[in-house]
């Protein structure tokens, strides 16, 4: 095998070739911007962007902003966790209640509830009450939906299991039906936690008040264009993160697939 | 005589009301929550009128309903959207089918998508300020943006279900790249692409209105913070209710035209 | 070679009693609603099992073989007649019964182990106790070695062999297995049969079996009890006077052959009913439309 066809071969080729011809898609822009081709008061340089970045970090106090973030993403998570477990339960419970409101749930799960957020600032204030009960409000849905979907799916089966062993109601559910439905309930989780935090953030960029959306408001309105470039990269980076953890925490937490 | 068994559950029988059990629950629900809502906004408890009374709510929405204006703001969001969709739709299908025909690009560029999908788009509202200015250009880049990624991404996953002996099939006949989409691509895709467009739709709804509550002077989203800014409190639920009505009715007129459940988040 | 004794059962109630029968079912009616009407599923079945005795139940699809056993097992209710576990009539699931299903039923998301020991968790037994005994039972389907591993990781059968040992493992009086290896290959359902054998002598464990496989009825069971299409009714008892101890080399003995044919011979006119019927249900159905 030649060298160049073996390197096609190479399982990690394809990820080379996306990284790289994003490293020159960036080296590209950065010419055509130095040449004037592009103006450079709407697309700054690549090499300013990166530079940026440290003076960002420092001045801007890129960490308290974070943790500012963190935290209110924290305790959206918390509350949509508890609340809507606990619905997603409650509507498997009870039957009747469940036929009722499934495709209210539903409803709202597909409508655009961030625009309820100048309704929160007047109710809760500029502030990050707002902030967190915006990202409850929209991870709520697909938790209670998912758990839901999860309970129900559970095999006929294990729940006959569970009945010729004379298990109790409350065994039958903490033993059987629950973790039978845990993996679908992370997915929900997965997916309602990732509402809340694009919530968050777009809503500490929208009302200019919080951590690390607020950021990128502030040295916009401030015509910082390197400094924004290097903030809006910046969130994206923590986004990424954030959700790749999402990901192996699930994975860790669900052994068999 | 032995009692028989159901083989099934019985659908929900009559208890002797004209109405079944769910009919009367939601009712039920439906009564409580206004009652409540009448309660609070009479008791003056929460402050400033947060909670105005639903007979305050009503006439908002018969006025805004009844005045020319508003149908000229839902023109224009809706003509935003519109055109979000069909850039981000267009080229979301053309990246999706990339990416999910060619195992190579996937494995290159997917990883992109997947890890963007999830960023909120508003962020790059300056940016596409400063690229398409402050008119409905800038909104329907938030769109369209908004929209591509769900759209890109649930197409590549569809590619990639494609049976693939329907593939071969294709190329037996010599089918080329227009036909291979058309004929075989999209018609066994539809359950992805409409999902896709549903999701599509869902967010690009949200990347348009975000945009014009930030920087517009027109458009629903407008309407919306203006309601809020001189505190006409009636106002913003009348234009909240409107815009979830729409929304909602959307959504599930795409899934009805695709032949899927009603309302599906993901 | 000596005729194949039989017993031959009229068409209604009949007890093969014995004194100290550790199972007795008594008169089973149960018949079912469905949009086409009134369904009898078993009609007047009794049949008893002594103790460290393996009965297998055989027929053809749609006799009522399975509303048996969720009938004796106690997950249906709503039958004429009564099931006794030593003298004491039971209604619903009894810790004196354990049921193996036909479908895939381990937990998947608990390792072997954890799954065998479930019953006696459920039951309080402390941890090293629990553990202990269920080691023990992992051994006796041969499974040792695997107790850290997870269902997804095992095969078919293997994973049937721990479902096994959870219903084991809370050592219930009777064994009630519901076509435990119907999704099995033949040949892995010879070799389970053999285990099955193996643990059954062992333990010396009353079994009750139902089956649609006439060579694992036969293999297994020491008497083998004939249902007809439904309303499903004992059609005939066949007491298989093979040697024991057992292993599945026995399938190519003679008197293995005859037993097989003579089970066939009665099966085969209930199957071929079976599948007249469904065709002609099929037609109608056909036809409605």
């Amino acid at each position: 095998m030649t060298a160049a066809a073996a390197l096609a071969k190479n399982r990690y080729f394809p990820t080379a070739i996306g990284i790289s011809s994003f490293v020159a898609f960036i080296a590209l822009v950065e010419l055509l911007i130095r040449v004037g081709v592009i103006n450079r008061f709407i697309v700054p340089m690549p090499s300013d962007v990166i530079a940026a970045f440290p003076r960002v970090i420092v001045e801007e106090h890129v960490l308290q902003r974070f943790l500012l973030t963190a935290g209110e993403a924290f305790s959206a998570s918390i509350l949509v966790t508890i609340f809507g477990v606990a619905g997603g339960v409650l509507l498997y419970r009870y039957h009747l209640l469940r036929l009722a409101t499934e495709t209210w749930v539903a409803a709202v799960a597909a409508a655009p509830l961030v625009l309820m957020y100048p309704l929160y600032l007047v109710i809760f204030g500029r502030s990050a009450l707002t902030i967190v009960m915006m990202g409850f409000t929209a991870g709520l849905a697909p938790i209670v939906l998912k758990t839901l979907e999860g309970l129900l799916a559970t095999r006929r089966v294990l729940i006959n299991v569970g009945k010729s062993f004379n298990l109790t109601s409350s065994q039958q559910f903490w033993k059987i039906l629950f973790p039978a439905a845990l993996p679908t309930i992370f997915v929900g989780l997965r997916l309602g936690l990732i509402f809340a935090l694009i919530n968050i953030v777009g809503v500490e960029f929208l009302i200019n008040f919080g951590g690390l959306g607020q950021l990128i408001n502030e040295l916009a309105e401030r015509y910082d264009l390197a400094g924004t470039y290097a903030a809006i990269c910046f969130v994206i980076l923590v986004s990424i993160c954030v959700f790749i953890l999402m990901e192996r925490l699930e994975r860790w937490l669900r052994p068999v697939d | 005589m032995a009692e028989t068994g159901r083989l099934r559950l019985p659908a929900a029988r009559p208890l002797g009301l004209p109405l079944r059990p769910v009919t009367a629950l939601r009712i039920a629900i439906i009564v409580a929550v206004v009652v409540i809502w009448e309660a609070v906004s009479a008791s003056g408890w929460l402050y400033r009128d947060v909670v105005p009374s639903l007979v305050a709510i009503g006439k908002a929405l018969y006025a805004t309903l009844s005045d020319p204006t508003f149908y000229f703001h839902l023109g224009t969001t809706a003509y935003e959207i519109g055109i979000a969709m069909v850039i981000g739709g267009l080229s979301g299908l053309a990246v999706g089918i990339l990416l999910g025909g060619s195992k190579f690009m996937s494995r290159a560029y997917e990883a992109y998508l997947y890890y963007l999908g999830p960023c909120p788009k508003i962020i790059f509202f300056p940016i596409m300020i400063m690229w398409f200015g402050v008119g409905p250009g800038s909104k329907v880049a938030m769109g369209a943006i908004s929209c591509f990624f769900p759209v890109a991404l649930n197409v590549a996953g569809g590619m990639r279900e494609i049976d693939k002996v329907l593939i071969r099939v294709g190329k037996s006949f010599r089918a080329n790249t227009w036909q291979m989409v058309t004929k075989i691509y999209l018609p066994a895709m539809r359950h992805p692409v409409i999902n896709g467009a549903r999701l599509g739709l869902g967010v690009a709804l949200i990347g348009t209105l975000l945009a014009e509550t930030k920087l517009s002077n027109r458009g629903i989203g407008f309407l919306v913070i203006q309601a809020y800014s001189i505190f006409n409190m009636p106002q913003m639920y009348a234009l909240l209710i409107i815009l979830f009505v729409i929304a909602i009715g959307a959504n599930t007129l795409i899934g009805r035209v695709g032949g899927l459940d009603d309302i599906k988040r993901s | 070679m000596a005729a194949v004794p039989s017993e031959r059962i009229d068409a209604g109630t009949l007890k093969v009693a014995s004194a100290n029968a550790i199972l007795t079912v008594d008169d089973i009616v149960k018949r079912f609603e469905t949009p086409d009407g009134v369904l009898t599923a078993v009609d007047h079945v009794s049949l008893s099992v002594a103790p460290g005795e393996f009965v297998g139940v055989i027929g053809p699809s749609g006799c009522g073989k399975s509303t048996l056993f969720n009938v004796i097992g106690g997950l249906l209710d709503g039958y004429d007649g009564t099931v006794k576990v030593a003298g004491e009539r039971v209604r619903g699931p009894h810790p004196a019964i354990g049921m193996i299903f036909q479908e895939e039923s381990t937990f998947p998301w608990r390792n072997v182990i954890d799954n065998v020991a479930f019953p006696l968790e459920i039951a309080g037994l402390p941890r090293s106790e629990r553990y202990d005994r269920a080691r023990h039972f992992v051994k006796l389907v041969g499974l040792d070695g695997f107790e850290r591993r997870y269902p997804a990781e095992l095969s078919g059968g293997m994973r049937q062999r721990v479902s096994m040992a959870r219903t084991l493992a809370a050592q219930p009086k009777i064994l009630l297995m519901d076509e435990p290896f119907a999704s099995l290959d033949e040949q892995t359902r010879l070799l389970l049969g053999d285990k099955v054998l193996q643990i059954q002598q062992q333990l010396k464990q009353t079994t009750l079996l139902i089956t649609h496989n006439i060579t694992e009825a036969v293999q297994l069971s020491d008497r083998v009890v004939v249902m007809t299409y439904r309303p499903g009714k004992v059609k005939r008892m066949v007491e298989i006077r093979l040697p024991r101890p057992r292993t599945s080399e026995i399938v190519s003995s003679e008197a293995f052959g005859r037993y097989v044919a003579q089970i066939w011979s009665d099966l085969r006119e209930e199957a071929s009913r079976g599948l007249d019927d469904e065709e002609s249900r099929k037609l109608h159905e056909g036809e409605k439309r």
